[in-house]
């Protein structure tokens, strides 16, 4: 793994200077007619609650962009990562795409597919005015963050208005049947490599933005898949369904100097009803395993304001639920909920420095300073 | 086959929907400039960077990037790209 990791450094290190030098020289000289940089963030926290507190996860995250033609880009995302067993490498993404013409383009590769709109755009580090995600909507949470296959999206004008459409074939959502890992049984590993049986899951978000100045978008979206379980088992048919509604407004006001911004999302998850072995023992349990979470949040940042202190700062509140399955063992009678409040200073249009207090229904209180910086 | 039908219906719906040639923006859409898109699409979801953040060529890029992540409308990327690469006035 640290081959690999030091491989990927050095990549990253010589692509970086090719580019600096692209910036500098004849582009033709360095990669013929096509265009390549690397963007990306990297953030690390400081985590505290009542029993520690500790430098948490610290992650390096590159992303290569190469336009190929008018019409042929890759984009790909690596993360590097310090965990709890040492530094993990992974590939987030590696999406090629051709823009077919102005409202059509297809994709194809390991995607992040447009499931509502926190994951993989509202949750972005460096747009997330949070450091920690809503309960729901992270690890354990619902819906795919990334996903292999294929798909068709695009963006149109109606008007006034403006709609966006995303449409997707993916693996889907493999389920955890629980033989390995009882504590989960009935999840899904989302975001697999592989898909584990030969049908795949169709989904897909049309969003609407029906003010001219583009200030409010309203999403809808869904992913089915008729088959989740491991192929030739017991729990191969087990269907699932989720959808999901979100919303994105913001506001410059100026009476206070300020700008506004409102988000909310709500997700639900429908599973068929599957029957998962009890731990130890030859019998067999089921239960019912539908879910939901839902966030809004609101914040403000005084961007018209004449002190240039105060206008990098931006303070924010936001409420999270988890709704999960009563009777399944990662489940539980009573709904997660989480209450959030972040005060951020922003140090460039895309680096800041989150300091952020989480009332948690189920845990410890959680105080969080993050540092995340774009590039 | 009923998930192939839908798969059907989906790409010839999303293929239909692109050869649409009654999807145009209003004259007052189309009169907007690209300092004035920059503004707006950006803010849906992040600080709009200034021009200067990048170089002519890495706007190409990123314009490219944006439109995926973002669906903007092919017309105003353009629009927005040309603003940031210095092509037009602000």
């Amino acid at each position: 793994m640290k081959r690999k990791v030091l491989f990927i450094l050095l990549s990253i290190a010589l692509s970086n200077s090719l580019v600096s030098a692209q910036g500098g020289g004849d582009p033709s000289k360095l990669f013929g007619n096509t265009k390549m940089m690397i963007t990306g963030n990297a953030e690390a926290s400081l985590v505290a609650d009542t029993g520690y507190v500790n430098f948490t996860d610290v992650s390096f995250k590159p992303i290569f962009l190469w336009h190929l033609s008018d019409r042929l880009f890759i984009e790909a995302e690596t993360e590097i990562a310090s965990g709890g067993e040492g530094v993990e490498l992974v590939l987030e993404y590696a999406n090629m795409c051709y823009f077919i013409n102005d409202f059509l383009t297809i994709h194809a590769g390991r995607f992040l597919p447009k499931f509502g709109a926190y994951r993989g755009r509202m949750g972005e580090s460096f747009i997330n005015k949070f450091a920690e995600d809503p309960v729901g909507f992270g690890d354990g949470g619902i819906g795919p963050m990334i996903e292999s296959g294929i798909g068709l999206q695009g963006g149109a004008p109606l008007g006034n208005s403006k709609i966006n459409y995303d449409f997707w074939v993916s693996n889907g959502p493999n389920l955890i049947d629980g033989t390995e890992d009882p504590e989960n049984a009935g999840q899904f590993e989302y975001e697999a490599y592989a898909d584990n049986n030969k049908n795949k899951a169709i989904g897909g978000r049309v969003g609407l933005l029906p003010f001219s100045n583009s200030s409010l978008e309203v999403g809808v979206s869904f992913e089915n898949a008729s088959k989740s379980g491991a192929a030739y088992s017991d729990l191969e048919n087990t269907g699932v369904m989720m959808w999901a509604a979100d919303l994105e407004y913001y506001k410059a006001i100026s009476p206070i100097k300020s700008t506004v911004r409102l988000i909310g999302e709500y997700k639900s998850q429908k599973v068929d009803n599957a029957y998962y072995p009890v731990p130890d023992d030859t019998t067999f349990y089921t239960f019912d395993n539908n879910s939901s979470a839902a966030y809004g949040s609101v914040s403000i940042r005084p961007t018209a304001s004449k002190n240039k202190l105060l206008r990098n700062f931006e303070l924010c509140y936001r409420y999270s639920e988890f709704d999960r399955p009563k009777e399944a063992p990662w489940g539980g009678d009573k709904v997660l909920t989480q209450s959030a409040v972040a005060l951020d200073y922003w140090l460039r249009w895309n680096c800041l420095v989150k300091l952020t207090w989480n009332k948690n229904s189920d845990s410890d209180n959680l105080y969080v300073a993050q540092f995340v910086y774009g590039f | 086959m009923k998930k192939l039908k839908i798969i059907f219906v989906l790409i010839f719906g999303i293929a239909a929907l692109a050869g649409f040639n009654s999807c145009a923006p209003s004259g007052m859409i189309a009169e907007k400039g690209g300092a004035q898109l920059w503004g707006e699409n950006c803010s849906r979801c992040h600080n709009p960077p200034s021009m200067d953040q990048y170089s002519a060529e890495q706007w190409t890029i990123i314009t490219d990037h944006m439109r995926i992540r973002a669906n903007i409308t092919a017309a105003e990327m353009n629009k927005i790209k040309a603003f940031l690469q210095g092509q037009v006035a602000m």
